[in-house]
């Protein structure tokens, strides 16, 4: 076992954020914490490295206690945070230098392991270059770059993508998988369901602080909602569950219509059944993540509230 | 106090959160620190303070030479000798223990400012160290002590410069050393507390002009503080400056004095680092 969180609970003011959260992570496993905005993602994974002191609860990490022994236990972790925040007095090769000798590496083997990740995170052109010179996508990398110094056996990886162009995020991905395949476990926020499905071995829903369900991102989508998605709009709830009772199918309201959740044996009926009633659209679409998120708490991921 | 209504038997009561939290600051103090961990937050700040060398030594050389030629030299033909403790010294003598003492006052409180107050709330260079693996109080100590550096380096450019001007000799420029070092620390942990508990960057000029500037002024930087009006008297020997200058000015002083002057000093270093450690454990940790 490599991280251990059991019971963690965060109360600010009178709002529990986090809600006697526990799960745990293995080696060479990115798990991914899914929920919208305010869901609890980020204070949860504060609370696992340790920015965030935990009103109830503990987290071991190889079996040291992050709170008895923080200093141990983030010798084995990376983060790289949602702002990044480089140090500004540096370029990239002096920022990780820094960070060598935060981890107690000096002289030649710091500069040796700074040229490594350099070169992994494909910054090599950009070594001489202050944060401000960087682009976001760069940024990213060099916090990346930051977060591997000490060969860390978890990396927590927190809104990694946001703000990036589908190119760089693309990289960044294939960078992720490398650090996974050599053996890192990887913990992993997001609120984009392509990126925890294309990355992630297992998926944690976060709704109000509470996990609401977890599994693999494939079984959780053939489980609770099925193949594919019709979006219809232009139709009332009562067109609608006149179909959906008799195919015995899944619809949620989103967005400015209605969700239809259908498996491969009701595409088609479904899909007719519906278009003779000419909504105004009608589309289909593969089922993900999201859709299970709306199936599993009724709230929409991107839309941040309940539709 | 309420409870959530989700799950009474799992929610922890506010008060009870409340009451906690109190004692997170000093429970995190057992942790101590690791010289190897401080040292590496120290070297980071050499080396921002590295790179431009020129500029950021200009300041503590230039003004002690600027006020014992101005005042020192430009005063003392007015002044002749003046009478300190039962002793007499000339003003130049006189004015370099003050411009030693004004000199780390100024650097040490303003390094422990703006330089925490940048660190924490605009570059977030604290929260960034915290993901490594550094606890708290290794971060706060190397600031302190990067404070005190600093505060360091202007009084001994004072020292020097006195020294070449044959204003003071090496043994009472030895004898001042370990006051001059608790002055650093103590200032520096002062310029923290302002970091700490200023909520935007323009408040860090509050305690510059209603504790910095005073001490500056009236705790005997310039004139012995037996000329102020007894009131005025009162308030400056309160503040800290004051048994820091006595120490470096009156070093024949008996030595139970001098113990109640390090004792003094120590007690403010003591108060000013607690409400920093705290106040700044807060802003870290929510």
């Amino acid at each position: 076992m490599t991280l251990n969180a059991n019971g963690l609970w965060k109360r600010y003011g009178e709002h529990d954020v986090v809600r006697d959260v526990s799960f745990s992570v293995s080696a060479g496993e990115i798990v991914g914490l899914l929920g919208p905005n305010g869901a609890g993602k980020s204070t949860t994974v504060g609370m696992l490295y340790g920015s965030v002191i935990p009103d109830r609860g503990t987290v071991t990490i190889d079996g040291t206690d992050v709170r008895i022994d923080g200093r141990r236990a983030r010798e084995s972790i990376g983060v790289v945070t949602q702002d990044d925040n480089p140090d500004p007095d540096f370029d990239v090769r002096g920022n990780l230098r820094c960070f060598f000798d935060y981890h107690g590496v000096r002289g030649e083997a710091a500069e040796r392991g700074a040229e490594q990740l350099i070169a992994q995170v494909g910054l090599t052109e950009h070594a001489k270059k202050v944060p401000d010179e960087l682009s976001g996508g760069l940024r990213r990398r060099l916090a990346l770059a930051r977060a591997l110094v000490g060969t860390p056996k978890i990396l927590f990886l927190d809104e990694p993508t946001t703000g990036l162009d589908p190119d760089a995020r693309q990289d960044f991905w294939r960078i992720i998988l490398e650090v996974r395949d050599a053996g890192t476990a990887i913990i992993l926020t997001t609120h984009y369901m392509d990126e925890a499905e294309r990355l992630c071995d297992r998926v944690l829903l976060i709704q109000d602080g509470t996990i609401v369900r977890t599994g693999q991102p494939r079984e959780l989508i053939a489980a609770l909602v099925g193949d594919e998605i019709l979006e219809v709009v232009g139709l009332t709830e009562r067109d609608l569950q006149v179909i959906s009772d008799e195919l015995k199918l899944i619809v949620r309201p989103y967005g400015a219509g209605y969700v239809v959740a259908v498996n491969s044996e009701t595409t088609e009926y479904a899909w007719q059944r519906l278009a003779v009633l000419r909504p105004s659209q009608l589309t289909r679409r593969p089922a993900n993540l999201e859709d299970v998120f709306l199936r599993v708490t009724g709230v929409s991921l991107d839309r941040s509230g309940s539709v | 106090m309420s409870l959530p209504t989700h799950d009474s038997r799992l929610a922890t009561p506010n008060s009870q959160v409340k009451t906690e939290s109190r004692f997170i600051a000093l429970a995190s103090l057992r942790h101590g620190f690791v010289l190897r961990a401080v040292g590496s937050v120290w070297r980071r700040h050499a080396r921002v303070y590295r790179q431009s060398w020129l500029v950021n030594g200009l300041s503590p050389i230039t003004e002690p030479v600027l006020y014992l030629l101005g005042f020192g030299f430009g005063l003392a033909p007015l002044l002749k000798t003046i009478e300190y403790h039962g002793r007499v010294f000339t003003y130049q003598e006189f004015i370099a223990p003050g411009m030693v003492a004004s000199g780390l006052l100024f650097q040490s409180s303003a390094e422990g400012a703006y330089g925490t107050y940048i660190r924490t709330k605009f570059q977030h260079t604290w929260q960034t160290m915290l993901t490594a693996p550094l606890h708290f109080n290794d971060v706060f100590a190397a600031d302190l002590l990067w404070a005190a550096t600093r505060g360091l380096f202007a009084a001994l450019a004072t020292m020097l410069v006195s020294l070449l001007f044959g204003i003071l000799g090496v043994r009472e420029i030895v004898f001042m050393f370990p006051a001059a070092l608790l002055g650093c620390l103590t200032f520096a942990a002062f310029g923290m507390c302002s970091a700490a508990l200023a909520k935007r960057i323009d408040h860090l000029n509050v305690p510059i002009f209603l504790i910095v500037m005073p001490m500056f002024t009236l705790c005997g930087t310039f004139f012995p503080r037996d000329n102020l009006p007894p009131m005025v008297r009162r308030f400056s020997e309160l503040l800290p400056l004051s048994p820091l200058i006595d120490l470096l000015r009156d070093q024949n002083a008996p030595v139970l004095l001098l113990a109640t002057r390090y004792g003094i000093l120590t007690a403010w270093f003591l108060i000013f680092a607690a409400i920093a450690y705290r106040s700044l454990h807060r802003k870290m940790f929510r």
